[in-house]
């Protein structure tokens, strides 16, 4: 037998090449798809890693009360924690340290003052004069604290020593530097936030409240070496993650994970709390969880191939059979057993099924290898040189082995009766494609129905739909043949009417047409699949960022940032923006809390990113929400002051807290105050805000209160107070002056004034009574409208109870603010999922102006259409672009692996169709050049024989190749919504769009096509020239 | 005598070359007049087939010439010899030579789809040729429904459906048993007899041979005659 097939495999060289070919295609496949879902993945899940914001990386060990004694010691002890907990990758720490509060000297308020040591200063603060501190008893003070306290480079400090229950020995401090802290440097974390002051400063230690200063910032090893006792401390470890394995990466999530207990362990007494907080081992799962999404995605496409080559190895063994049917005929008759035949097969299909992955090892190394080097694995930094791995090694060789099974099946097929076989295929055909829609639509169910784990049913979903889609497409065809038939009768003519009755009444290759038909479906659904990925990810790129550039800000804005953003942008919109919590009642539905998104909806179609439904933009479904016209307010000259006078008749002393609206040229508005002052007619200057060019005071908020210990039962004060400003305040046509909403009627004959640089508020007060709520004087510069119109995502909506129309009120800060709900979206930018009212940012601060609020709520900065990107230079906080966050959905290391094979999917199904279309057409070169000699007989031309040849090829692959791209075409509207996932394995938000890309499917079809008409005209061609004598004489 | 349908002049067909090479047609000459039945005749190998299909415009020869009713066709094209096969020359092969997805009707209609006859006319020619060789109750069934000598029949109905002047028949019993070739041969010189074509067949048949008008033998590639 093994000489038998060594003579045939030199007989019949081509055919068996034509096998070797399809199954070293489909293992190459399966070999590459083994690579990027061990190989690739691997480095991916490295990249990832190393790639991972710092802020999500870092592992921060945060402790409290530590004795001055012990400060060194539980320094040490900490960083070894946090070191072992991220081995085996090397880690870098940064510590940083406040003292517990002591007495400021010369001082009769009581005021307090604090240490702090930073041990990566420089990167945290700027220095304006002076140089950081070099040794033991020098000392930086921010510009704030140094001014408050008239100190400057070269004072001297003496902190006298505090009693032994609470060490702190006395220090004499030179400054030696004055520095300003640098927005995002962490300065949230420091006791003051890095304001350098605060009038009524509480530290949790006593009840009592106390004017804090400081700090005074040391050498980080002096202060814990200088016997202070701490009363915070936290260590930031940052690791080093390049080159991280999944071995390696699983160590450090359960070494971080473990790291809270060990340091409470390790410090025992010394400090009276601890913790340890990380992200990384939550964002290592993520990515981990992330990978596994794209790795079902990739055995998805490797099932599709390999029932691709499946279906391919069918066809050709199929045809291969036909061809040897009279060998196995006369073998038979020459007595070989049926045993003996089923061995030549098994040898036979073994001996191509090693060749092939002999062949398909090094071609799938050198696939991925190219692969990884082309966008978008190269620009996710998967680029790798051809690999060999056991895994891959094993797939192949399976793989190859496997799909080999089906050459032997279908030898041995061969050799049933034909009676038999005859009967069992009809009915296999009847029954095997309606049990593949059966089972199609269990996988689409289950589909339909899961969570956000990757399964089985995932990985097999899209094979099954599309096999039972062609199978389906396949009995579609012979009708659509039967009208061709039956028109074809009515002509006169005879060559397309024959190439019709061909096509029609020829009984097709059930493998040939089946393959067809699923590679144009796997082609098709392979082109729309990968750009309604892409589409799904650049939506919901754009809705989570939901505008083109936005900043986080880290602290609080301040005027002129609008201007540096442009400036840092280019960006054709800047807008302040809110995006915060917002209390809603008690909220009762699911998820995360309700949100508040609110920036300037008069150029919503250029600030607002995400997607809305049918023909909408964001200009008409927020059209009304801005309120009429801009405000027009006091002008102020850059470096302008201001100062409150104010007093009030009657028994009872007030107090207030003035608060100013300040609007700069951009549109961002701050909120100037001081702290509470009696009124008691001296001048009270208002500081925290330095007013830039082209700035507005926009309104003036005097809220009125007795002064603590004093209680009033209806008493009426006349208040008057004069609010100074070091410029003429002009005319205040438009301002008005009323009651804070809701007006309790407690503040009566509001009145409102302007003289030289003066703004003259009075009213009469009732004090006291049964109201809950300080009366407030309000004078702004606006009129503001009584409720805030809003839009409402469908969450919000449906978890409240609520559509367009209804009235809410909402809970901003500690302001109640009526809303009115104009509309409801699917979803609001920058909050993708979430329950989220979005509301003009103009509208909102009048609205919470007019109700004793004068503030605006501003976090972030929406910039529209950047030119560049240089605002990480500002530092004012996190910048997410659109852009950047699409190109991470769709091109980050943990996702390229989808679009990459998505992109060998469709050549190789491309190839397989061809393959199989050339072998079909190949066989009936063979198979009837008499009958085709006979046509020339009969006195057909050869253009006719070749007119009758192509035409019945057309009739029945033009009618095959649509129903393959209408069956991707379903598939994609079916499947691909449910395939899409976002990064966390969850359904995407906004919801998956299908996408068929007309051009690229109109040419991939059209290439189809063509390469079809190619391969069936060159035989038709072939077919009509050899058609004449010498076949005429072999029939004979 | 009537004039020669056919002329046949110094005919030589050669395949391959050097010591391989066959000479399957060594300089033939002969005459078939119209309206006659010739039975061509001689061992397999002998030739007749390369001479029937030089005959009717299916191989070229490589010396010599044919007259089809005073037209030389060794010097016509491709299109000019399907022009000839259309028009002039009909077949009848050993193996029938039918369509298989066509039915009787269609497969004699084909020649008349070909000529663009019209339906009305090609369905009452179609009836006309199956009524006279028999098979008019076999309009519809498939040449795989049929018998051999039945699917011979349809041949010979096809082959006189376009009227030719020249039917060529390459061993048309050579598939069938002995009784359904005799009632093939009848068919054939019945066609002879009221039609007025003219038939060229090779056969060993000793019948066909009697029912033959003029019996020509061929041998080595050569007439023996």
């Amino acid at each position: 037998m093994i000489a038998l097939v060594r003579r045939r495999a030199r007989a019949q060289w081509p055919v068996l090449a034509a096998l070797l070919a399809v199954v070293t295609l489909g293992a190459t496949l399966l070999g590459v798809c083994a690579l990027l879902v061990t190989r690739s993945a691997d480095v991916a899940l490295g990249v990832a890693a190393n790639r991972t914001d710092a802020e999500q990386s870092t592992v921060t060990a945060y402790t409290s009360s530590v004795s001055g004694p012990d400060a060194a010691a539980v320094v040490d002890a900490t960083r070894d924690v946090l070191t072992s907990a991220l081995a085996p990758f090397p880690a870098r720490t940064a510590a940083r340290a406040s003292s517990e509060l002591r007495p400021l000297p010369g001082r009769d308020d009581d005021a307090r003052t604090y240490l702090s040591g930073v041990e990566d200063l420089p990167d945290r603060a700027t220095l304006t004069s002076g140089h950081w501190p070099a040794a033991a008893g020098e000392a930086v003070l921010l510009e704030p604290t140094a001014e408050l306290l008239r100190l400057r480079v070269g004072s001297r400090v003496h902190l006298a020593a505090k009693p032994p229950e609470n060490p702190a020995p006395a220090v004499d401090l030179t400054v030696v530097g004055i520095a300003r802290p640098l927005p995002n440097g962490g300065w949230d974390r420091d006791l003051l936030a890095g304001t350098g002051y605060q009038a009524d400063f509480n530290d949790g230690s006593t009840m009592r409240r106390f004017p804090t200063y400081g700090p005074f910032l040391i050498g980080f090893d002096s202060l814990v070496t200088g016997g202070s006792s701490l009363s915070r401390m936290e260590i930031v470890a940052r690791p080093d993650l390049s080159g991280a394995t999944p071995a390696t990466l699983a160590t450090v999530a359960t070494g971080v994970r473990d790291a809270d207990p060990r340091l409470t362990g390790t410090l025992g007494e010394r400090a009276k709390l601890t913790r340890v907080a990380s992200e990384l081992a939550d964002t290592l799962r993520a990515q981990q969880h992330q990978q596994n999404i794209t790795e079902a995605a990739v055995l998805a496409v490797a099932v599709l191939a390999t029932v691709l080559t499946a279906v391919a190895l069918a066809l050709a063994g199929r045809l291969t059979a036909g061809l040897r049917a009279a060998e196995t005929s006369l073998l038979s008759a020459m007595g070989a057993s049926p045993v003996q035949r089923a061995v030549t097969a098994v040898v036979e299909a073994g001996a191509i099924a090693l060749v092939a992955a002999a062949l398909a090892v090094p071609l799938s190394a050198l696939v991925h290898s190219g692969l990884s080097h082309l966008p978008p694995m190269a620009g996710a930094g998967l680029a790798t040189g051809p690999v060999l791995a056991g895994a891959q090694v094993l797939v192949v060789v399976a793989g190859a082995l496997s799909l080999t099974v089906v050459l032997v099946l279908i030898a041995l097929r061969a050799e049933a009766p034909h009676g038999d076989r005859g009967r069992r295929e009809v009915l296999a055909r009847s029954g095997a494609d309606l049990l593949l829609v059966a089972f199609a639509a269990l996988g689409w169910w289950q589909l339909h129905a899961r969570g956000t784990d990757t399964g089985l049913i995932e990985v097999l979903a899209p094979a099954l739909l599309l096999i039972a889609g062609a199978a389906l497409a396949l009995r579609l065809v012979p009708p659509a043949l039967r009208v061709a038939d039956r028109l074809a009768r009515r002509s006169d003519g005879l060559p397309l009417p024959l190439a019709a009755f061909e096509a029609a009444r020829r009984p097709q290759a059930a493998a040939a047409g089946l393959l067809i038909c699923l590679a144009a479906a796997t082609a098709t659904f392979g082109l729309s699949f990968d750009d309604t990925w892409h589409r799904s990810q650049r939506d919901q790129a754009a809705l989570a960022v939901g505008t083109d550039l936005a900043v986080a800000l880290a602290v609080p804005p301040m005027a002129g940032q609008g201007a540096a953003i442009t400036a840092a942008t280019g960006a054709a919109v800047v807008s302040p923006a809110a995006d915060r919590g917002l209390a809603i009642g008690q909220w009762i539905g699911a998820g995360t809390p309700p949100r508040l998104v609110a920036a300037d909806t008069t150029h919503a179609n250029e600030l607002f990113r995400g997607r809305v439904p049918g023909d909408q933009d964001w200009a008409t479904l927020t059209r009304g929400l801005a309120p009429g016209g801009p405000v027009h307010g006091v002008p102020l000259p850059a470096g302008s002051s201001f100062a409150v006078s104010a007093t009030g008749t009657g028994d009872i002393p007030l107090t207030t807290t003035p608060a100013l609206l300040l609007q700069d040229s951009s549109g961002l508005r701050t909120t100037c105050t001081t702290a509470a002052f009696t009124l008691d007619g001296a001048r009270h200057p208002i500081t925290g805000c330095v007013p830039v060019d082209g700035m507005q005071l926009i309104a003036v908020a005097l809220p009125l209160d007795t002064a603590p210990g004093y209680f009033s039962a209806g008493d009426i004060s006349a208040v008057t107070a004069e609010l100074r400003l070091s410029a003429p305040v002009g005319e205040l046509g438009t301002w008005t002056v009323a009651s804070a909403l809701p007006d309790s009627g407690q503040v009566l004959t509001p009145a409102l004034a302007a003289t030289g640089t003066t703004v003259r508020l009075t009213a009469k007060v009732q004090l006291g009574g049964s109201w809950n709520q300080t009366p407030t004087l309000v004078a702004t510069a606006f009129r503001a409208p009584r409720t805030v119109p809003v839009i409402i995502s469908r969450t919000l909506a449906d978890g409240i109870g609520v559509t367009t129309g209804s009235h809410l009120d909402v809970l901003v800060g500690n302001t109640g603010v009526p809303v009115d709900v104009a509309g409801v979206v699917p979803d609001v930018p920058s909050a993708p999922g979430a329950a989220a009212v979005l509301a003009d940012l103009d509208t909102l601060t009048r609205v919470l102006t007019a109700h004793g609020d004068p503030q605006s709520p501003v976090d972030a900065w929406w910039a529209a259409a950047p030119a560049r990107n240089d605002v990480a230079a500002l530092h004012l906080g996190t910048v997410t672009t659109r852009t950047g966050e699409s190109a991470r959905l769709t091109a980050g290391p943990l996702n390229a692996g989808l679009p990459a094979v998505l992109r060998l999917l469709v050549p190789a199904a491309v190839l397989l169709l061809f393959a199989g279309m050339i072998l079909h057409v190949t066989h009936d070169l063979r198979d009837r050049a008499v009958e085709v000699a006979r046509l020339r007989g009969l006195g057909l031309t050869g253009r006719q024989i070749r007119t009758v040849l192509l035409g019945q090829h057309a009739f029945v692959l033009i009618p095959l190749l649509f129903a393959g791209a209408l069956v991707g075409a379903l598939a994609t509207w079916i499947i691909t919504p449910l395939m899409v996932r976002s990064e966390t394995g969850a359904p995407p938000v906004p919801e998956v769009a299908p996408v068929w890309p007309w051009a690229a499917e109109s040419l991939l079809i059209l290439v189809l096509v063509a390469g079809c008409s190619a391969a069936a005209g060159i035989v038709a061609t072939i077919q009509a020239r050899r058609a004449g004598a010498a076949q005429l004489r072999v029939a004979s | 005598m009537t004039a020669p349908l056919v002329t046949v002049r110094g005919i030589s067909r050669t395949f391959g070359a050097g010591p391989t090479a066959v000479h399957a047609l060594r300089d033939v000459s002969f005459d078939v007049e119209a309206g006659r039945m010739v039975a061509l005749v001689g061992r397999s190998g002998s030739g007749k087939t390369t001479l029937l299909n030089v005959i009717g415009g299916l191989d070229r020869p490589d010396a010599g010439s044919v007259l089809i009713d005073g037209e030389d066709i060794t010097g016509l094209d491709e299109d000019g010899l399907s022009q000839l096969r259309r028009d002039k020359v009909s077949y009848v092969f050993q193996t029938f030579g039918l369509i298989p997805v066509l039915s009787a009707a269609e497969n004699v209609g084909a020649p008349l789809r070909l000529a663009r006859t019209p339906a009305a006319d090609r369905e009452q020619r179609v009836r006309l040729l199956l009524d006279l060789v028999g098979l008019a109750d076999h309009a519809e069934q498939r040449p795989g429904e049929l018998s051999g000598g039945q699917q011979q029949r349809v041949a010979i109905a096809r082959a006189l459906a376009a009227s030719p002047r020249l039917l060529i028949a390459d061993e048309p019993t050579g598939q069938l048993d002995a009784d359904t070739g005799r009632s093939v041969m009848a068919l054939l010189r019945g066609v002879v007899e009221s039609e007025g074509v003219t038939v060229l067949v090779s056969t060993h048949d000793p019948v066909m041979m009697a029912l033959a008008d003029r019996v020509v033998r061929i041998g080595d590639g050569r007439l023996e005659q």
